[in-house]
């Protein structure tokens, strides 16, 4: 059954048990004005449960008692005997509805119309009558035995203690157990103990459990008052609603979502006329979802409206003085966009009673990350708006790694670890910069927080041996220096005393299995204790780490083929592979190199070696891809001074020197423009699939060979070109000057040259050596 | 009407604190000390798997700094939801004594800001102590 439903049965039960003597007292007293507004207040609440639960026949009923009482209380009618035997056989009949709904039953219509015409005043003498209505009910009471009863929270708070007190006793126990060589009857006894207590916390866990049905419950009719006073019409879609979590998070989680389902009607989706000018439905659609992925619960609302333009956030985040637009110039797109998190910022051009001045996406993002949580957007201007909320699934069970810093130990939410790394050689260092650590990772600088300095446990000023690259929120990231790694582990947080709160780097206290109370480290605290990354400078602070990278380009040192040390931006340097010489395909002056199952372009600067392995750097832009053949790696640099360009375009941009020596530089721009054009559709080999009718060779096969980069074509379809290598399960089409590669349907070999159809690898190879030795 | 009080010590002077807001009263040995807190807040010590918040009892009351041993005396306070261990000199008695009377005497600054009023043990007079203010702290100086 419904969970609303059950806690309105639950409630109204309880109600009338409670009122059952007021109502006694009433009758005994008709003017009693306390007693009065308590039955008032019940039959309001049931009616207005009713309005929302529909059900019209307890909402009739509730409604007309309520109307006659507002009259007593008013002053507008004295309550004689008569209205209360009515009101009273009204609260009855709620009773019996009410016991009829939990049983799931049907009480025969038309008794509550007597019921309420006895309200009227002028009903008086038909009063007996209500009574005998009363005293005849028509069904006998069928009370079901009640499933569910309501617990106050402290008490599944104090189970959970006692179980948790238990969990350490059995850890204790069984400390002692191996230390005593105790006999093997005693372990199995003590295994049984254990698995018991096991069960116990998961059961007694799961108590502070709910259905997230529990916040969404509330959307749909939400969503319709909103709609309908804003003139649009809107469609709910809701899933997942059968994913659990901790009752609190709900709680916490509940005024962040209705924020944003507000801000998505008000602003993202369209009123209807708008809708349909810009091609969409006239019936906008918004979608919550929750699924559970690891240890956290992901919520997904998305409308199809307009979306936010990250452009038109920058230009109110410069009007608001938030940025300046030299920083708006550096930043990405999404950096952009997550500058609606930012307080004081809306991008709404009016000002609406629904969500306001778009003052709480900051709100919404702070209550999100308070509880251990991170809020994404992504903006699709014109199409819609997708907000991506995690959270972790307990507010108090929390998948946490521990540190030891100055000899203590502390515990880091794993939410807000980016990476582990130790600062040795060129990629991972320790820099000093005024005087100040900066770890050096891999292209992006980072303040460091040495973690035992911090904490005031030690005054080494040696860097630490170990860096944990955090994320303080607001996307701004720290490296923490600690001395040790201890464990991953799944703590119990609880909150900390107020005086420990205070302090504002810690986010509460737990105790691990050896029973030391350990603190749980508040990672976006202590960025802002030690001043890194506190939000009016996060801006700041990117356009100045820009302004570095600027300076001081990372860079990729080889040997090229033809002798000389090139250089290349290592952000564009996807991984250096070993690839087989031979399996380089020459096509029409160009070199194509297969790298997982897709024809790349090799660039060399000279002919290949002859040796059996080829090195090659994969460069990336972000789309396309490009092998460049190399010698050897040399090193990576940080490349500062200014490049002298080259003369004339082509793969080298220009000449750097670095330690007296001329570098060039690669041109990406140059090798990913010449990259995209050969290996075109025009100029890459053809494949003839010869089995035209076979679905298997259109569905499975041909796609393949696309995205392998071949051309395909059909036998029978006419065809220009020259045909590279003809593929068939059967016989071979006649008069076509290109090798035949036998695609055969079982794993096992056939003794002949054919390949199983599946072996994608083989088949690759296969072709490749067929393209190449056709030439 | 008559109250149960515990009598303890705290820097040379006899103290009662209400035995209703008490739990127990527990020997602590390890603390886990807490960087960059105030300093009445001596650290955390594990009763069980309840986590209390240690207070240096003396400290809060700026007398300086309970002597630290292998084995203290901790009074167990309930405070706003959590669970205090206030580390005391000594824990003396329980006794039995009549409601609290206004402090009679003149007092220094942190006792009286920590006693709401003295109790009777036979002849003498005892400064009854608000937990809750040993549990906040000395008073942060006046901005």
């Amino acid at each position: 059954m419904d969970d609303l439903l059950t806690d309105f049965i639950a409630e109204t039960r309880e109600t009338l048990e409670a009122l059952a003597g007021e109502i006694v007292a009433w009758e005994a007293d008709p003017e009693d004005r306390a007693r009065l507004d308590s039955i008032f207040r019940f039959v309001h609440t049931v009616k207005g449960s009713c309005g929302f639960l529909d059900l019209p026949r307890l909402q009739r009923l509730s409604h007309a008692a309520e109307d006659s009482l507002a009259e007593v209380r008013a002053g507008a009618r004295a309550p004689d005997a008569a209205l209360v035997s009515a009101v009273l056989a009204i609260i009855d009949r709620i009773g019996e509805l009410n016991d009829a709904l939990e049983a799931n039953e049907m009480l025969p219509e038309g008794e509550e119309e007597f019921l309420i015409a006895a309200l009227a005043p002028g009903a008086a003498t038909e009063a007996p009558n209500v009574a005998k209505i009363n005293v005849l009910p028509s069904t006998p009471p069928t009370r079901a035995v009640s499933r569910s009863i309501r617990l106050p929270v402290e008490l599944l708070d104090r189970m959970m203690a006692g179980v948790s007190d238990m969990v350490l006793a059995r850890n204790e126990l069984s400390r002692l157990l191996r230390a005593s060589d105790a006999n093997s009857a005693t372990d199995v006894a003590f295994e049984r103990l254990s698995l018991c207590v096991g069960e116990m916390r998961d059961a007694i866990t799961r108590t502070r459990m709910s259905r997230i049905d529990a916040l969404f419950s509330a959307l749909p009719r939400m969503v319709r008052d909103l709609a309908a006073d804003l003139g649009k019409t809107v469609r709910l879609e809701i899933d997942g609603g059968d994913v659990e979590l901790d009752r609190e998070m709900i709680e916490m989680i509940r005024d962040p979502l209705t924020h944003i389902v507000r801000n998505a009607l008000d602003h993202g989706i369209e009123k209807p006329d708008e809708r349909r000018q810009a091609g969409k439905l006239e019936v906008g659609r918004l979608r919550i979802g929750a699924r559970q992925s690891a240890n956290q619960i992901l919520i997904e609302v998305s409308d199809d409206g307009r979306g936010i333009d990250a452009d038109r956030v920058v230009r109110k985040a410069i009007s608001a003085g938030l940025v300046s637009s030299e920083q708006a110039a550096a930043m990405t797109w999404s950096r952009k966009l997550d500058l609606i998190f930012e307080p004081g910022l809306s991008t709404a051009t009016e000002v609406t009673g629904i969500s306001g001045r778009g003052v709480g996406m900051d709100v919404v993002r702070a209550n999100i990350e308070r509880i251990g949580g991170t809020v994404d957007i992504e903006s699709n201007p014109g199409q819609g708006l997708r907000l991506s909320l995690r959270v972790p699934l307990t507010l108090t069970i929390i998948p946490a790694l521990t540190v030891s810093a100055g000899g203590t130990h502390f515990a880091i939410p794993r939410s807000a670890i980016d990476e582990l790394v130790r600062p040795k050689g060129e990629q991972v260092r320790i820099e000093r910069i005024g005087g100040e650590m900066v770890a050096y990772i891999r292209g992006a600088r980072l303040p460091v927080v040495d973690l035992s300095r911090f904490m005031g446990l030690s005054s080494n000023d040696e860097p630490p041996s170990l860096l944990v690259v955090l994320r303080a929120g607001g996307g701004e990231r720290y490296a923490l220096g600690v001395e040790a790694v201890h464990d991953h582990e799944e703590l119990v947080v609880k909150p900390a005393a107020p005086a420990l709160m205070a302090s504002g780097v810690y986010a509460g206290t737990t105790l691990p299995d050896n029973s030391r109370p350990m603190l749980l480290l508040d990672v976006a605290g202590i960025a802002a204790a030690a001043s890194v990354g506190i939000t009016p400078s996060v801006v700041e602070e990117r356009a100045v780490d820009r302004r570095k990278l600027k300076a001081a380009l990372p860079t990729l040192l080889f040997h090229d083929l033809d002798g000389v040390t090139r250089g290349v931006r290592l952000a564009l340097v996807e991984r250096i592979e070993d690839v087989a010489t031979a399996s380089v395909v020459e096509t029409g002056g160009g070199q194509l190199l297969p790298l997982n199952g897709r024809l790349t372009m090799l660039h060399s600067a000279a002919t290949l070696p002859t040796s059996e392995r080829l090195r090659v750097l994969r460069l990336s832009d972000g789309t396309a891809a490009l092998a460049y053949a190399i010698d050897q790696v040399v090193d990576v640099v940080e490349l500062t001074g200014e490049m002298t360009p080259a003369p004339v375009a082509g793969p080298i941009a220009g000449v750097l020197l670095h330690d007296g020596l001329p570098i060039e530089m690669l041109d990406p721009y140059w090798l990913f423009t010449n990259a995209l054009t050969a290996p075109a559709n025009e100029g890459s080999p053809l494949c003839l699939v010869a089995d035209a009718d076979d679905p298997w060779a259109r569905e499975v096969l041909a796609p393949l060979l696309s995205a392998a980069g071949y051309r395909v074509a059909f036998a029978g379809e006419p065809t220009e070109d020259r045909i590279s290598v003809v593929l068939t399960a059967g016989t071979a089409p006649e008069g076509i000057d290109a090798p035949v590669l036998r695609l055969r349907g079982t794993p096992e070999g056939a003794g002949d040259e054919s390949i199983y159809r599946y072996d994608r690898d083989g088949l690759l190879r296969a072709l490749n050596r067929h393209v190449a030795g056709g030439k | 009407m008559k109250g149960l009080y515990l009598i303890a010590r705290i820097a040379d002077e006899t103290i009662a604190l209400p035995a209703t807001e008490i739990g127990s009263v527990v020997e602590v040995d390890q603390i886990a000390t807490v960087p960059r807190v105030p300093p009445h807040v001596a650290g955390l010590f594990a009763l069980r798997s309840r986590v209390l918040t240690v207070i240096d009892t003396r400290a809060a009351l700026e007398l300086g700094a309970i002597e630290r041993s292998a084995v203290m005396t901790a009074i167990i306070v309930e405070c706003d939801g959590h669970s205090y261990a206030l580390l005391v000199d000594e824990v003396e008695d329980v006794i039995e004594a009549d409601l609290p009377e206004p402090c009679p005497a003149l007092l220094t600054a942190s006792w009286r800001r920590a006693a709401k009023g003295t109790i009777r043990r036979g002849e003498d007079a005892i400064l009854l102590v608000d937990p809750a203010i040993l549990v906040a702290g000395a008073e942060p100086l006046a901005a």
